[in-house]
C-alpha cells in the first residue's frame, strides 16, 4: 500500500510540474498585460507538434526540442504580437477574448489540416523505461518531462526575480503609468512578456507531448487545465502557479488511483467550478492581482 | 545642474488637451517654467491641473498647441522616452510599484542607465546616501510602508534619473501636516540644486510660500499669473472665488 501511495505521490509530482508551466505563460500573459489569452492551448498543442516533427523527421530528441522550443515560441509570439495584439490592447476585454478565440480557432484549424485529428505519440529511447528505486517503479520519460518543466520554472522564477528587465516586467504589471513615466517602454516589453508566456507554452506543450499522447483537439483539455492552474494558484508568483500545479497533477494522480477513469475529469472540472463560487470574482480577482 | 539662467526650460502655448474627442480639458492654455524655479499650476477642481502635467509628461497628446523643452517640440513624444531628456513626473496619490522592494523602485527610476550596471548600482546607493532613512527599508515590499516613506521612495525613484525639469502633481495628498512639509522642504532642496519644478497643488498656501512664479488655471484657460509677492496676502479671497462662495 505504501508503495502505491508512493508510486502515485510521485506521479502527481512530475504531472503537476507540466500542468504548472502550462499555466505559468498564461498566468504571466494575463498578470502582467491583462489579456486573457484563450489561444495559449493553441501554443500548447502546437508545441508539441513542433516536438513531434523535430523527431519524426530529425529523430530530435524531445529534451533537445524543450529547450528549442523556447527561443522559436518566444519569437512566435512576439510577431503575434506585432501583428495582433497591438491592434487590439485598445478595445474592451471582451472584444480581445473574441479576437483570441478567433487565433485560437485558427490554429486549431490549420493544425487539423497540416496533421489531421489522428492522435500521435513520441517514442523516445527512454519512453518505456523505468527509473526503480528499491520497490518503486518511476517512469523515466515522466522524470524527464517533470525535471524539465522544474528547470524551466525556476528559470523564469530567476529572470523575474534577479533581472532588472524582470523586474521591469513586474513593475509594468503593478502600475502601468509609473512604468512609463521611468522610462521604460512599456509597448516592446509587454512584446516580449508575450513572447516569453508563448515560450513558455511551446516548452509545456513539449513536456505534454514527451508523457501524453496528442492531437489538434486535445488544446482544449490543455486549456482548462491551465486556467484551472491560473485560478488556484492566482497570478501571485511563480511559486503559486508551481504549487497550484502540483496540487492538480496529486489531485489527478489520486483520482486515477482510486477512482474509475470517468470521474477523474469530472473531479478536476469539480474543483474548478468550486474554486470559482469560493472566489465570486474568478479570472477578475486574478487580474487585479499583480505578478 | 547648471546655474539659472533666464531663457525659459519649457514652454507651454496654446495647448488644447482632452480625454474625449471635442471636449478638450485644456482650451488654450501658456505657460512658461524659468531653468531653476518653482512654478506653481493653481486653481480649483476641474481647472485641468493634472491635465496639464499628464499633457507635458507625455501620456495625453495635445490636439493643438506645442509644448517645448529646451529647443525640442515634446508635444508628440511617448511618455517612456521623457526620461531621456530628463523631464519626470510624480504622478498623483500612489505611484510605487507596491510588491517591489524599495531598492528595486529606486533602482527603476534609474531605467535609462540600464546599460551601465556599475553606474546604476552607485546612483542607487547614491539614494540611500542622500535619504538614509530609506536604508533600513530597501528591502521591505515598497507597498508596506507608510504614506509619507512611499512618498520618499518616489522621490529618490524621480531624483536618481537626474531630471532637469519635475514634473509634480499634489505632493501632499494624503499624507500629514508634518510629513507634507517633509515634501516641501525637499522640493525646495531640488530647487537649489537647479532643477526646474512645475509644481500642481491643491494645498495652494504651501504652494505659493515656495513658488517663484504661478499661473491660475480655470476651466482649462489661464486665469491669472503672477510672482509669490502677487499671491501673497489675497489667498483667501482667491480659494473663496474657487469654491464660489
Amino acid at each position: 500500500m505504501l508503495d502505491r501511495l508512493a508510486f502515485i505521490i510521485t506521479d502527481g509530482i512530475l504531472l503537476g510540474l507540466i500542468y504548472a508551466i502550462a499555466g505559468l505563460g498564461l498566468s504571466l500573459v494575463l498578470g502582467i498585460m491583462g489579456i486573457v489569452n484563450v489561444a495559449h492551448s493553441a501554443f500548447i498543442m502546437l508545441g508539441s507538434f513542433f516536438a513531434f516533427e523535430l523527431f519524426r523527421r530529425l529523430g530530435l530528441d524531445p529534451i533537445i526540442s524543450f529547450f528549442l522550443a523556447m527561443p522559436v515560441f518566444f519569437l512566435l509570439g512576439t510577431i503575434v504580437y506585432r501583428a495582433l495584439l497591438t491592434r487590439i490592447e485598445r478595445v474592451s476585454q471582451s472584444q480581445g477574448l473574441v479576437a483570441m478565440f478567433g487565433l485560437m480557432v485558427l490554429i486549431e484549424n490549420l493544425s487539423t489540416i497540416a496533421w489531421t485529428t489522428d492522435t500521435r505519440v513520441i517514442t523516445a529511447a527512454y519512453t518505456n523505461a523505468s527509473l526503480v528505486l528499491g520497490s518503486l517503479y518511476i517512469a523515466q520519460v515522466k522524470l524527464i518531462a517533470g525535471a524539465l518543466a522544474l528547470v524551466l520554472t525556476l528559470l523564469f522564477w530567476a529572470f523575474l526575480r534577479f533581472t532588472l528587465i524582470g523586474r521591469a516586467i513586474r513593475a509594468m504589471g503593478q502600475n502601468r503609468d509609473a512604468a512609463l513615466s521611468v522610462g521604460i517602454d512599456v509597448r516592446r516589453l509587454s512584446a516580449v512578456v508575450f513572447g516569453l508566456g508563448i515560450a513558455c507554452a511551446g516548452a509545456a506543450g513539449v513536456a505534454l507531448a514527451m508523457v501524453f499522447p496528442f492531437s489538434p483537439n486535445t488544446q482544449i483539455q490543455w486549456l482548462a487545465w491551465a486556467f484551472l492552474v491560473v485560478i488556484l494558484g492566482g497570478l501571485g508568483s511563480v511559486a503559486n502557479t508551481l504549487i497550484a500545479g502540483l496540487i492538480i497533477g496529486l489531485l489527478q494522480s489520486l483520482s486515477t488511483a482510486f477512482l474509475p477513469f470517468d470521474y477523474v475529469y469530472l473531479v478536476l472540472y469539480v474543483l474548478l467550478a468550486v474554486i470559482l463560487v469560493l472566489r465570486r470574482e474568478g479570472l477578475t480577482l486574478v487580474v487585479k492581482r499583480a505578478i | 545642474m547648471n546655474a539659472v539662467s533666464s531663457a525659459p526650460i519649457l514652454k507651454i502655448a496654446n495647448v488644447v488637451a482632452g480625454y474625449t474627442a471635442g471636449h478638450p480639458v485644456l482650451r488654450g492654455v501658456n505657460l512658461i517654467a524659468q531653468p531653476g524655479h518653482i512654478t506653481g499650476v493653481l486653481g480649483p477642481n476641474g481647472a485641468g491641473k493634472s491635465t496639464l502635467l499628464r499633457a507635458i509628461a507625455g501620456f495625453l497628446q495635445p490636439s493643438s498647441g506645442r509644448i517645448v523643452l529646451g529647443d525640442e517640440d515634446i508635444a508628440a513624444l511617448p511618455p517612456h522616452r521623457h526620461m531621456e531628456r530628463r523631464i519626470a513626473l510624480l504622478p498623483q496619490g500612489r505611484s510605487t510599484f507596491p510588491e517591489l522592494t524599495v531598492a528595486e523602485n529606486i533602482e527603476l527610476g534609474g531605467w535609462t542607465m540600464r546599460g551601465d550596471r556599475a553606474r546604476l548600482r552607485q546612483a542607487v546607493e547614491a539614494m540611500f546616501a542622500r535619504y538614509p532613512h530609506l536604508r533600513a527599508l530597501r528591502d521591505r515590499p515598497a507597498g508596506s510602508l507608510s504614506g509619507g516613506q512611499q512618498r520618499a521612495v518616489e522621490i529618490a525613484r524621480l531624483v536618481i534619473g537626474d531630471p532637469k525639469v519635475l514634473l509634480i502633481d499634489e505632493p501632499s495628498v494624503g499624507l500629514s501636516p508634518i510629513v507634507a512639509a517633509q515634501v516641501y522642504r525637499e522640493l525646495e532642496a531640488l530647487k537649489a540644486e537647479g532643477r526646474t519644478i512645475l509644481l500642481v497643488d491643491q494645498d495652494v498656501r504651501a504652494a505659493i510660500k515656495i513658488a517663484d512664479y504661478a499661473y491660475v488655471l480655470s476651466s482649462g484657460r489661464n486665469d491669472i499669473e503672477g510672482d509669490r509677492s502677487a499671491f501673497e496676502g489675497d489667498l483667501g479671497v482667491m480659494v473663496r472665488r474657487w469654491l464660489g462662495v
